[in-house]
């Protein structure tokens, strides 16, 4: 798949990853390069985290964590909450009229 | 944790940090601060003991090359083109040495030093000619006294019938 729509998307996975909990960043990278499909690499997501709080989207703060060195935790900003809601709903409506025109809707 | 240990890090944080050169100081320390905060946390979580285990780690994180190019490609467009605020406080920092290597986007930094070289390319052009063209002239005075004045001798005045 084209490499800009999955970093495109990416982004909003990491947004929606904290959306009801703060997590650190240990956290949100495994668990995103877990997913093969997303087929991004661990290292890579640090300097995406890394523009979603310059941009405003998240916001983080280092923290003391009970075993081992400390965690920078991110939350989302309330920027970061409106981003997430418009793209939940950009998103419906692009994936819909893609199947329709690629042919891979359930009623293709 | 072992000193050799200790060593496989520091040359991956190295190998990242030396491709970095062209990023702005503070998104280079922040990088360096969470890759480095990422292997320490992966290393106590998983109770890495071995060297095996360590590598692991760092491949996981992926090689400095690609770790770098992610880097580049969100430190966002050159900011002679970006109109953000917080690119156009970058040159500064963006203006250090052009980032090692040819999977980085346009940066803003080659580009002005390409410019500025062209530049004085154009200067010295410019100066060679100036030369030339002093030389030329001198030549021609030099000439113009040594020989016998040219063709400058007018035809004599037709005189005017009365």
């Amino acid at each position: 798949m084209a490499s800009g729509l999955r970093r495109g998307t990416l982004e909003f996975c990491v947004l929606a990853m904290v959306e009801l909990e703060d997590r650190y960043g240990t956290e949100i990278v495994r668990r995103l390069a877990e997913e093969q499909s997303l087929a991004a690499t661990e290292g890579t997501i640090y300097p995406l985290l890394s523009r979603l709080r310059r941009g405003g989207m998240l916001d983080s703060k280092w923290a003391e964590s009970p075993s081992g060195p400390p965690r920078r935790y991110y939350s989302l900003t309330p920027a970061g909450r409106s981003a997430l809601a418009h793209f939940r709903t950009e998103w419906v409506s692009f994936r819909q009229t893609v199947d329709r025109l690629v042919g891979t809707g359930e009623i293709a | 944790m072992k000193p050799n240990q200790t060593d496989v890090v520091g040359e991956y944080l190295h190998e990242v940090d030396r491709r970095l050169s062209g990023l702005p100081l503070l998104q280079r320390r922040e990088l360096l601060a969470d890759l480095a905060a990422h292997i320490e946390t992966e290393r106590t979580e998983r109770n890495v003991r071995s060297e095996g285990e360590l590598l692991e780690i760092l491949e996981r994180l992926g090689s400095p090359d690609v770790v770098a190019a992610a880097a580049y490609e969100e430190a966002g467009p050159p900011p002679a083109v970006n109109q953000q605020p917080y690119a156009a406080a970058a040159p500064p920092f963006g203006a250090a040495a052009p980032p090692p290597y040819a999977a980085t986007p346009p940066f803003s930094a080659p580009a002005r030093g390409n410019a500025k070289r062209l530049g004085w390319i154009i200067a010295a052009v410019a100066a060679v000619a100036v030369l030339l063209l002093l030389c030329f002239g001198l030549a021609l005075a030099r000439g113009d006294s040594s020989e016998p004045a040219p063709s400058v001798t007018r035809p004599p005045v037709p005189e005017r019938h009365s």
